[in-house]
């Protein structure tokens, strides 16, 4: 039993730092553009936050500014991709490597300096008693907790709202809202914005949740894994969710099976995660019997109003 | 036609390119080479001394570069000589990224730098290469003894995991299972697990250490999560071999106590780190650096340091009971006179084949090249 | 129609000239120096200075050319490569992957193969290591052409496996002896590439400049490369023409993979001359942007590949003066950022003060 709430809770820390950007990534592409940059993003998140709790020792203004250097970095980002119609694999490329170089620049100054201060566990009441549930869902972070929220909330908003349904039809076909005098860039700006936050977001879950440091590059590729299975949920919240679980689960798994299984070598264990998200991946959207693909219609193609 | 005979031409054109190309082999660059004078037998004030120094990473990487950037600095303060003029120190220089180590050497070089610091073990063939075209500059490498003609150093970091290893096993009381969190399975990291094992061993003859791999360089997630592994079965004290505070932080959530590894991790998890192991690079780098200043220095030299270069930091008072701290110096002194030799026989690895016979100690070819997991290792490679 | 009726506005261009890419790049790479002045101005240096320095120690002195052309060589191949499948639409972002499985194809042969040296051995050396990235492409492309899988998604989990893979083999079996880091033996005198003259630079230049001429030159007078070549304007009417995409597909892939994979050999036989834990190291990813850069145009690859591999080995120029190492990759990045948006200016025209009224 140990075991089984060891392997849940660790799936459950893991998801979540992955989901904070891969639902802001499926909100930006739901809206039609795509943002390759989730890693560079993620670090500046990371950093941003971790300098303002080593210089300010306080967790709410922190996240304040790990919010702030997100939508600044969303500005840039949809400047470029809505406002110039610039080429988004390319720009977001762009983004990754300025945000990495940037990020490790300016957190020279507190790589190795201990904040102590972060996210740390908050058991609920009540709740936490529950054997084994309360003990994998109700002993997390606050980061954690919101997410129980987030996932319901979006997936609501994206398919029972109207806001929802002109968001779909932005990435689907954003000539028809035009016409329909919506404001399509604002409302692209709105978004990439918006998942820039939560991109951010995921970087303090690195930097003051799940660890509580600054060092050059520390999400080692997590930004990539959040890119990757936006398009494994097809563009659905809960499917994200799903899938995050999946990955991290997997990982804790190979850590125990470590243990469990010592004859197998351990770089299985490591490929693990990967090769059973490229194999659900493959049989969860492939299209067997030619049924409709979920991708936005007009993802990463920029929408200029003289060509309709 | 037109197209079939342009096809054909760039076939034939690319081919013998190709065998062109290949035929001419060694012809090695012919740069003109000056060898009348070396290295050695110039004298130069030491505190004129111009350093490089080459790193992985980027020096505050909280791990291996920080401490040997922090010893680089230590020894120069020592030997007077001024950092922010005559200390160069290039960051992220991937050792992959042979034309980008090329063209630093060439840089330093071009910057008067009489010594050039690799401070990671995967420059040594690049740097042994370029020393054949600047035999003028004293190249100093981190890693085993394997060119003449460059100098190489280690540090005996066996000693003070063995120190780690025997103190976990002192706290360990009522159990015998300790835990470890390694990195890659590589030599350094293989080296660093079984002295802490046998020094467990030392302690408590029943003791076993459970590793759990992260197989990757840096990976939070992997660390942490094996940290907590270990904890969930039952493991309460750790060593680890990993560049990252993760492992220590992971303890500090769930109540376990571990041992820091590269830096002092104290700060970053007080409530969990009971000591470090520290890497202290400044004896080695002052006496090169010494040498090299009055002209006396052996390039084909190899430095292989125990002792003060191989410590543990300051115990953390609030968790390590002075007796047991009194125990691990007592120890760290028998080392140091040769009483007790951390890889003595009788050893056998985790196959049950007998590494050193009874009476027999390791050579320090063995010992630098592990490729074999101490008998109460589990969950060593095949 | 304009996008603002204010005092200026801007107009659609009608057709896009070769010159005003080439001048709107040059201008705005410029503006991202300018830029990136102001910044190490920002932190206590003079941009004049640095920027001097790497002109005339990287892109100007003979051994900063030779240098920056020898580490352009894996960009330039990973770089062919991608442009190769974009230019179809399909998201190749497993050049990382498909690089490190060529090295372990051409690895295998050279350390365990039997004992053929000289350039019988050279060229199965790099058959294979083209096989294992064209091999580790198709992974991707067989269920993208059977099944539409989202290529970018399974392309780029399997660069983690690739490299998880090669620094098993180079820090377990592959080992060199007494050695301690990952690495390999030095692969046999007789399998490596020659240097060009005694500049340094491997024969690997003339390879990528001729694939490159040859890629270019089969866009234009094939009807295979001419299909790859208009598929990612109008899908709709390749499908209409009678296109097969699945052939299509499965071509580019293996081919930019099979690139990608030489880009290893290149590195290992004629740079490196061992295999080493880690060895792409980013060429895959960095191949991408080039790819961009050069518009998919396999010619200005190889141009932009060289630059890009200056810009790179230009870091340890600059920190020597003391500006941290980051800046260079933030050049990078700011040099993008600044052609990206230097393209609006060639797809439109900025027009000012011209009232019209409908």
């Amino acid at each position: 039993m140990d075991l089984i709430i060891s392997l849940f809770s660790g799936a459950i820390v893991y998801a979540v730092s992955v989901m904070y950007a891969g639902i802001g990534e499926t909100f930006t592409e739901r809206a039609g553009i795509m943002n390759l940059g989730v890693e560079g993003i993620m670090l500046m998140g990371a950093v941003s936050g971790y300098i303002a709790a080593v210089h300010t020792q306080n967790l709410f203004l922190s996240f304040l500014v790990v919010l702030l250097t997100g939508a600044l970095l969303g500005l840039v980002f949809a400047f470029l991709t809505v406002t110039l119609q610039s080429d988004q694999t390319v720009c977001g490329m762009a983004m990754l490597v300025f945000g990495t170089g940037l990020s490790g620049f300016i957190g020279k100054g507190v790589a190795g300096v201990a904040a102590n201060l972060k996210f740390g566990t908050i058991k609920l009441p009540l709740l936490s008693q529950i054997p084994v549930l309360g003990e994998i869902f109700f002993q997390q972070n606050l980061l954690v907790y919101a997410m129980y929220f987030i996932v319901p909330i979006s997936t609501f908003y994206i398919y029972k709202t109207r806001y929802g349904l002109k968001l779909r039809a932005l990435g689907e076909n954003p000539a028809v809202l035009d016409a329909a005098g919506e404001n399509v860039f604002a409302m692209r700006y709105g978004y990439v914005i918006f998942g820039c936050m939560m991109i951010s977001i995921s970087g303090a879950c690195v930097s003051l949740a799940n660890t509580n440091f600054w060092s050059s590059g520390m999400t080692a590729g997590k930004g990539w894994i959040a890119f990757a299975l936006v398009a494994f949920s097809s563009w659905n919240p809960v499917i994200l969710t799903a899938g995050a679980l999946l990955f991290g689960f997997i990982s804790c798994l190979g850590s125990n099976l470590q243990i469990y299984l010592p004859q197998v070598p351990t770089e299985i264990y490591s490929m693990l995660p990967y090769i059973a998200t490229v194999v659900a991946f493959i049989l969860s959207t492939g299209n067997f019997r030619k049924k409709h693909t979920a991708e936005p219609a007009a993802l990463a193609k920029p929408y200029d109003r003289e060509s309709r | 036609m037109k197209k079939k005979l342009l096809s054909l031409l760039l076939v034939v054109a690319m081919t013998g390119a190709l065998v062109a190309g290949c035929g001419s082999s060694g012809s090695g660059s012919t740069d003109d080479k000056d060898d009348s004078s070396s290295a050695a037998g110039e004298t130069k004030a030491v505190e004129d001394l111009i350093i490089g120094e080459i790193q992985y990473s980027v020096v505050e990487d909280g791990g291996w570069g920080q401490a040997m950037h922090e010893g680089m600095l230590q020894a120069c303060e020592n030997l007077g000589i001024d950092t922010s003029t005559n200390l160069l120190t290039m960051e992220e220089i991937s050792e992959e990224d042979t034309a980008l180590v090329e063209s630093t050497v060439e840089e330093l070089v071009d910057n008067g730098a009489d010594i050039i610091f690799g401070c990671s073990a995967g420059y040594s063939t690049i740097l042994a290469e370029m020393q054949e075209e600047y035999p003028d500059v004293v190249f100093a490498q981190q890693s085993n003894d394997v060119y003449e003609n460059i100098i190489e150093f280690q540090i005996r970091g066996y000693e003070g995991e063995f120190l780690a290893g025997y103190m976990c096993a002192l706290m360990n009381e009522g159990s015998n299972e300790l835990g470890f969190c390694a990195s890659m399975d590589e030599a350094s990291v293989r080296t660093a697990l079984n002295s802490f094992a046998l020094g467990a061993k030392y302690a408590n003859p029943d003791a076993t250490v459970q590793v759990l791999w992260a197989d990757s360089w840096y990976d939070l997630d992997i660390e942490s999560q094996n940290a907590k592994t270990l904890i969930d079965n039952g493991i309460k004290y750790m060593g680890m071999e990993a560049s990252s505070p993760a492992v220590p932080q992971t303890c500090e959530e769930n109540g376990a106590y571990c041992v820091g590894y590269n830096i002092d991790m104290k700060d970053s998890a007080p409530g969990a780190v009971m000591t470090s192991f520290m890497w202290n690079w400044v004896p080695i780098f002052e006496d090169i650096m010494t040498k090299t200043a009055d002209g006396t220095i052996d390039i084909s030299a190899d430095y292989y340091e125990g002792g003060d270069c191989a410590k543990l930091a300051d115990f953390n008072e609030d968790l390590v009971p002075e007796d047991i701290q009194a125990k691990v110096n007592e120890l760290k002194e028998k080392i140091s006179s040769g009483e007790v030799v951390v890889y003595s026989g009788e050893l056998k690895d985790d196959q049950g084949n007998v590494l050193v016979e009874e009476g027999e100690t390791m050579s320090d070819e063995d010992i630098l090249a592990q490729d074999f997991f101490v008998d109460n290792v589990i969950g060593g490679k095949k | 129609m304009s996008v603002m009726n204010r005092k200026f506005r801007f107009e659609k261009r009608d057709r896009q000239s070769v010159l005003r890419v080439v001048i709107t790049s040059l201008i705005f790479t410029a503006l991202a120096f300018v830029f990136c002045g102001i910044v190490i101005a920002a932190v206590g240096f003079n941009p004049l200075e640095v920027y001097g320095k790497m002109l005339t120690k990287v892109f100007l002195s003979k051994k900063g050319i030779e240098k920056m052309i020898a580490a352009s060589l894996p960009l330039m191949f990973c770089g062919l490569g991608v442009a190769l499948t974009f230019k179809m639409n399909l998201n190749n972002i497993g050049a990382e992957g498909q690089y490190a499985i060529g090295v372990i194809a051409g690895g295998a042969f050279v350390l365990f193969g039997p004992e053929i040296e000289g350039p019988f051995g050279i060229l199965i050396v790099a058959l294979l290591s083209f096989a294992g990235g064209a091999f580790w492409a198709l992974l991707c492309a067989i269920p993208k052409a059977l099944w539409d899988v989202n290529e970018s998604i399974t392309t780029l989990m399997l660069n983690y496996i690739a490299l998880i893979i090669l620094s098993y083999l180079c820090l377990g079996p592959w080992k060199m002896e007494g050695q301690n880091v990952g690495q390999t033996e030095r692969i046999p005198k007789g399998l490596e590439l020659s240097d060009l003259g005694n500049t340094g630079i491997s024969v690997g230049l003339i390879w990528g400049i001729l694939i490159a001429v040859l890629i270019f030159l089969a866009y234009k007078y094939t009807t295979d490369g001419y299909q790859l070549s208009v598929i990612r304007y109008s899908p709709s009417a390749a499908k209409y023409a009678g296109i097969n995409m699945k052939k299509n597909i499965l071509l580019a892939m293996g081919l930019s993979g099979g690139l990608a994979g030489l880009a290893g050999f290149v590195q290992y036989a004629g740079v490196s001359h061992r295999i080493m834990e880690g060895m792409p190291n980013n060429a895959g990813y960095t191949a991408i942007v080039i790819a961009y850069l050069s518009r998919l145009n396999p010619l200005v690859v190889v141009v932009v590949s060289i630059l890009f591999a200056g810009l790179q080995n230009s870091s340890a120029t600059v920190q020597v003066m003391g500006v941290p190492t980051q800046i260079a990759t933030m050049i990078q990045g700011t040099v993008m950022l600044f052609v990206i948006a230097g393209d609006f200016f060639q797809r439109y025209k900025l027009i000012v003060n011209k009232e019209v009224d409908a």
